[in-house]
């Protein structure tokens, strides 16, 4: 079992499978997007989609080409920790639902950067956009080069080819279905994505002699024996509390700001089904979480005792190895179907992002005046050039396709999340700390990544840098503080008080909280702005202690 | 002010509650275990559980409390709405 080449012996097939669902996916896309009329149509599907249906896109857009390529590579190389890194991500769609969700949900926004406009004004909100459309960038990076390799490795096609040709397609089906169609289609992806994920794995976990294989997500305990005596390490922790702590910063409130997640919320039909909405997508999310620890276990477990030999060059197709290895290829030709539902799913969710950044947040904005006509055209074609940037930019992949995406997760929590937060809960923040924070705080971060100065990182562990972890438990507390203090001793600074519009932002936030009058004790609590300072402080000086790892 | 309290109160208290139950990692590494539950290691199996079925738990809590402060602000509205009538305002 040594695989040198992993690849089908018959792609005609793959290509077969794959090309089934693309058709399936344009004729959802069509017949759901023929009504698209307004920006509103466009970017939160007319904020008109049901609970289920909602619940289960808001699910699949979550979960990326990651959870068929990179995350059990990932599983293989840190084990334990990477799991445990991993379930806090679930915390996305309940946290931006009660914390702001619904608020801006209430408030009519397309994403979260149009609430930021009307909090904080023109130039907080374009720092802020700018921001976003290179986190979304980032993300959409991510799955390109995911769709790439899945052709690649296992079809035979040149990447290059792949990327482009495949690229192009993609982008041309979500530029065409709008966000409606991108809805419909990702609660159907989410479905394929579940069950060519879920029954492979089954038959893997039988042909490898797991007595559970009838339920693989959590029914795999007879294997831990034989794991532990073949790898007596694999239930490690490895790292220290602080690692598992600044998980905090960099991915729960991470994804608080990720703009294609929180406009999922606003698509619900209304506030009780954007609620149901997120108790349909946490069941379906810990359904495939779950089972895509059991594939990163089971990974571990046949290269550990079945004597399965991966290279590290192919630790990301761990999942669709498994299933060239254990299961007949028909299998593997719906598992990539999965693989690329998967990146589909969230790659709509990225470009309609783009989408609405470039045309709401910072064309409309800069130029209030243009037609409805013209600006919904922008949106088009902000969409289509958003995919063929991520195709470009996919030219030269990095070497772990995660580590990208998570890392977007940190510049979102840092850039975006604590502008949304503290915007929506307290009144005195203003646009000059969010100017302060957002620029401060994303430049700050991207300093300390290992992307652009290698030598100026706060752990020197690889993964930890290069995911965001260390980045953000710094930059994301700066940018708290920084929100608050500024804003706070802006308002009291008699020159700049014609320049802020705080009698506005009182009646929006009461507003988007569901009050019809404006009281001076709602949302105006020193106490809890002070508490966040010093909470953030603490965090922040923790941050550049040493890590110990 | 109660449905404002309520409100705020609820957001603070569900959101630590879900930060906790998605980061029971975090406490088993401050204090580690060797215990074992269903035949697996308990720091693998209860954060695991608890990311799912535990968030699962919360988001229906989470629903029920949010829809119910929700329909709370909106009867504070028209409360406030007719005595300011009654006022004359």
């Amino acid at each position: 079992m040594d695989g040198q080449s992993w690849k089908m012996e018959n792609p005609v097939l793959g290509l077969v499978v794959v090309a089934l669902t693309f058709v399936l996916f344009y004729i959802v896309g069509y017949i759901s997007n023929r009504k698209s009329s307004s920006a509103k149509d466009l970017y939160v599907g007319g904020s008109n989609v049901g609970a289920i249906t909602n619940g289960l896109a808001m699910a699949a857009t979550y979960m990326s080409l990651a959870t068929f390529l990179g995350i059990t590579a990932l599983i293989l190389r840190l084990q334990v920790p990477f799991i445990m890194l991993w379930i806090q991500l679930i915390l996305a769609i309940p946290l931006i639902t009660i914390i702001y969700g619904t608020s801006l949900r209430r408030m009519g926004a397309f994403s979260p950067t149009h609430f930021i406009r009307d909090r904080y004004g023109t130039t907080a909100s374009i720092i802020a956009a700018l921001f976003m459309i290179l986190v979304s960038v980032m993300y959409a990076l991510g799955q390109m080069i995911g769709i790439a390799v899945t052709f690649e490795t296992l079809l035979g096609i040149p990447y290059i080819t792949g990327l482009f040709v495949f690229g192009l397609i993609i982008v041309g089906y979500i530029t065409i279905g709008g966000m409606a169609g991108a809805t419909n289609n990702a609660a159907i992806q989410m479905v394929i994505i579940a069950l060519m994920f879920i029954l492979p794995l089954g038959a893997i976990m039988k042909a490898v002699g797991a007595e559970g294989w009838y339920f693989p997500p959590l029914l795999y305990a007879d294997m831990v024996p034989t794991m532990l005596e073949s790898l007596p390490t694999f239930f490690d922790y490895q790292f220290p509390p602080k690692w598992y702590f600044s998980l905090i910063p960099a991915l729960t409130i991470g994804a608080l700001g990720l703009p294609h997640l929180a406009m999922r919320v606003y698509t619900s039909s209304s506030l009780k089904s954007a609620r149901s909405a997120m108790v349909w997508f946490a069941f379906i999310l810990g359904l495939v979480f779950s089972a895509t620890y059991a594939m990163g276990f089971v990974g571990v477990y046949a290269t550990a005792t079945q004597g399965l030999v991966i290279s590290d060059t192919d630790a990301d197709k761990l999942t669709i190895i498994l299933n060239l290895v254990y299961n007949p290829e028909w299998v593997t030709a719906l598992v990539i179907a999965g693989a690329i539902s998967a990146g589909l799913s969230t790659l709509s969710g990225n470009l309609l992002a783009i989408g609405a950044l470039i045309s709401q947040d910072v064309i409309a904005t800069l130029k209030p005046n243009i037609p409805q006509k013209v600006n919904l055209r922008i949106g088009y074609i902000a969409i289509f050039l958003g995919g063929l940037v991520s195709i470009l930019l996919a030219i030269e992949p990095p070497a772990f396709l995660v580590v990208s995406i998570l890392w977007a997760f940190g510049l979102a929590g840092v850039t975006n999340a604590p502008l949304i937060i503290v915007g929506v809960w307290w009144k005195e923040a203003n646009k000059y700390g969010a100017i302060a924070a957002s620029a401060v705080g994303g430049i700050l971060y991207i300093i300390v990544s290992p992307f652009v100065f290698p030598n100026i990182v706060l752990t020197g562990h690889g993964v930890t840098d290069g995911m965001g972890l260390s980045g953000a438990m710094l930059a994301v507390p700066v940018s708290f503080i920084l929100l608050i203090v500024v804003s706070y001793i802006t308002n009291r600074m008699p020159a700049l008080s014609s320049k802020l519009t705080r009698q506005r932002d009182d009646e929006l936030i009461e507003r988007i909280h569901g009050w019809n009058d404006v009281k001076s004790y709602r949302y105006n609590s020193t106490l809890g702005a002070g508490i966040t300072v010093a909470l953030s402080l603490g965090v922040a000086i923790w941050a550049l202690m040493p890590w110990g790892i | 002010m109660k449905a404002y309290k309520k409100e705020v109160q609820f957001t603070i208290w569900m959101t630590l509650a879900f930060v906790l139950v998605g980061n029971v990692a975090l406490i088993f590494s401050i204090f580690p275990t060797d215990a074992m539950l269903f035949g697996f290691p308990a720091m693998y199996i209860v954060p695991i559980l608890m990311g799912w079925f535990g968030v699962f738990l919360l988001t229906i809590i989470a629903g029920k409390i949010g829809n119910k402060i929700d329909d709370e602000i909106d009867s504070e509205n028209s409360v406030d709405a007719e005595s300011d009538k009654a006022r004359g305002v």
